[in-house]
């Protein structure tokens, strides 16, 4: 029996003129895929927005979630010191001796270290319990005697254990101490557009509401362009759910929850380039999740020839995606576990079409419903699996 | 196949390496990160070794002694992706001067982002054959049908679409491809290239493909075998390489009917 499950996600969902992520020119990213150019979205500009949507939109507390920073070292004092009442001087020696055993390369900056690191809340909060106890003894202490007391705290160890979930699925990398990386549990690709697209220039002029009085009309006191596109993506994420219940400890429920807040975060969240210029915050049209025990798969072949339609590209997309996920089964013999698809039939389409996509995705679900029968799946099929 | 046929040739897994993006790093330092125009043997290494679920400090010594070759069924074109970073909290980054006391000094005027620049190959597909003793290979192609690590082009944001395995018999998906060189395979595994590089070729009855094996006697170097994935200890070693051509008779040129789209004459969507 196998000792993976794999949730992949497929999202279809269209965007008006914007802009989402450009390049150092100022144009929306684009890539050439089967021989048609796309408009793209990076893998990292989607992963933030879903990041920031963990905080924002589902209002997870901050002590589940982690904290990307150069100031591990300050952020730890400061805990001390709201825990204990210590000074900030003896709370800065402190947090300093605690962290030494990390070997982690110090930045420029005093007590900040040389590059980002990303850690939970609650690993913080885990570090300062170790020390609650006896920080008044500790303090007192000369340099030399509390480095000594404090080496042998399980500082590293606490921040090896009890990952917040945005550590737990998009990893952790620590050059100097490799006993404290986490190996990304959730992979995203690139989104593409499912056709050929255009990048188009608005045209803009600024007109001063208080010109000088002096001189006649001028028009325009400032011209310019700005770049877009308008497209309809097909975006594609897989979370390895055996990946993500050991970075979590091991803990079945707290990686289907994890999974639920990826599911909903990735599909609801959007990335926020030029967003006051177009407004372009949108719903996505379509929402699968395939529960794989063999591989995952992405369908963006379906889109290797570009859609081109009369009757709508997302309707278009959806059947094309559709008929790539049923070849993906039968010819290859890819074959999902389960599949839940929050999507709507396209309009006047035939039963035919409606037949190929209710053999492809199922019945059409809502967003909470997906999520659910998802997470229902998934916790059965964790159990059955032993962890590693 | 007889059982002579079987004592004589060896055993090869053929990998088709497509998606939209992948990156093949060579020398990836500071804020350049490349790609090669070609998947490097430690991307392979690596992607073979992520199946099978070995940690990067875990032993590959048996993945070293695989020998591999690679045709370039569809080049692709380079693209250079602008790529930014910026402190979460809004603060402007540091710059290289440093005051009277010996600390950095932030960026002034603020400078809030800073920039690397990621190579990627856009739409290029690749045909990989790998060699070595069959129990080893046959492992490597079921890890591959299920991976524990979810696989990428050589780097994490590039899935590969689907089918990652060829196989020479649409019976068996899970064949080896009998061979007796490197060469030889790549020159039985179809064409791979998509629909509209086809499509600019119609007419070809045959198509040249570049590919690059690995040879102790050839004339070329590529730096690009892995020593181990450790990061403490990441370090790369050279092989020798041969670079040929291989004919094939393209007989999958496409005589199907294409929806009818006339600008596609004047190059329309390119």
């Amino acid at each position: 029996m196998t000792s993976k499950i794999y949730v992949d996600l497929h999202v279809i969902q269209s965007v008006p003129p914007s802009c989402l992520n450009r390049d150092d020119a100022g144009s929306p990213k684009q890539a050439v895929y089967g021989g048609a150019r796309r408009a793209r979205v990076s893998s990292q500009a989607w992963k933030r927005a879903t990041r920031l949507a963990f905080r924002d939109e589902l209002a997870i507390p901050q002590n589940k979630l982690g904290v990307r920073t150069t100031r591990i070292s300050s952020l730890l004092a400061d805990r001390l010191r709201e825990r204990t009442k210590i000074d900030a001087e003896a709370a800065g020696r402190l947090s300093t001796a605690l962290l030494h055993d990390l070997k982690i390369s110090e930045g420029k900056n005093a007590g900040e270290t040389a590059y980002l690191l990303f850690f939970g809340w609650a690993q913080l909060d885990a570090i300062v319990d170790l020390v609650a106890g006896q920080v008044d003894e500790l303090v007192a202490l000369a340099a030399d005697a509390l480095a000594k007391t404090v080496a042998d705290l399980p500082v590293r160890e606490t921040l090896a254990v009890g990952h917040p979930i945005d550590v737990a699925l998009f990893g952790r990398m620590v050059a100097d101490l490799s006993t404290l990386n986490v190996e990304a549990a959730a992979q995203v690709a690139h989104a593409i557009s499912t056709h050929p697209a255009e990048i188009e220039f608005d045209y803009f002029t600024a007109v001063d509401d208080q010109p000088r009085p002096d001189r006649e009309d001028v028009g325009a006191s400032m011209i310019g362009t700005v770049e877009f596109t308008s497209a309809t993506l097909y975006r594609y994420a897989t979370v390895g759910m055996h990946q993500l219940r050991a970075n979590l400890g091991g803990d079945d429920d707290a990686a289907v929850q994890a999974l639920g807040a990826f599911i909903r975060a990735f599909a609801k969240s959007m990335p926020t380039g030029h967003q006051n210029t177009f407004a372009h915050r949108t719903i996505p049209s379509l929402v699968s999740a395939a529960v794989r025990q063999d591989q995952p798969v992405n369908l963006v072949s379906a889109f290797e020839r570009p859609v081109r339609s009369q009757s709508g590209l997302v309707a278009e997309s959806t059947v094309q995606l559709a008929r790539e996920l049923t070849k993906a089964s039968k010819r290859w013999g890819a074959t999902p576990a389960l599949v839940a698809t929050e999507y709507d039939r396209p309009d006047g389409s035939s039963p035919d079409t409606a037949e190929q996509l209710r053999e492809a995705f199922g019945s059409p679900l809502g967003l909470d419903a997906v999520i659910r029968t998802v997470e229902t799946d998934v916790r059965t099929r964790l159990r059955e699996i032993a962890p590693r | 196949m007889t059982a002579e046929h079987t004592a004589i040739s060896g055993w090869y897994l053929v990998l088709r390496l497509a998606g939209p993006l992948q990156s093949w790093g060579g020398h990836s330092q500071f804020n350049r990160r490349d790609t090669q125009a070609e998947p490097t043997k430690s991307g392979i290494i690596g992607l073979l070794a992520a199946a099978q679920g070995r940690r990067r400090h875990d032993p590959i010594e048996d993945l070293l002694g695989l020998s591999f070759g690679v045709r370039t069924d569809q080049p692709g074109s380079m693209l250079r992706d602008y790529h930014t970073v910026s402190d979460l909290r809004g603060r402007p980054l540091l710059s290289a001067t440093v005051n009277a006391k010996r600390t950095q000094k932030t960026t002034s005027p603020p400078k809030l982002t800073h920039v690397t620049r990621r190579f990627y190959l856009q739409d290029a597909v690749f045909v990989a054959a790998v060699n070595g003793p069959r129990e080893l290979l046959e492992s490597l192609r079921d890890a591959l049908y299920g991976p524990a690590f979810p696989l990428f082009l050589g780097r994490r944001a590039c899935p590969p679409t689907q089918p990652l395995l060829l196989s020479p018999s649409d019976d068996n998906p899970q064949t080896l491809w009998p061979g007796t060189s490197l060469l030889d395979v790549l020159r039985q595994v179809p064409w791979q290239a998509g629909e509209a590089h086809r499509r600019d070729r119609d007419g070809h009855r045959r198509t040249t493909l570049p590919v690059t094996i690995d040879d102790p006697s050839g004339d070329d170097i590529r730096a690009d075998v892995p020593v181990t994935f450790d990061p403490h200890h990441r370090d790369f070693t050279s092989r020798r390489i041969r670079q040929e051509w291989v004919v094939l008779d393209d007989d999958t040129s496409s005589t199907r009917e294409d929806d009818h789209d006339p600008f596609a004459l004047l190059g329309g969507d390119r």
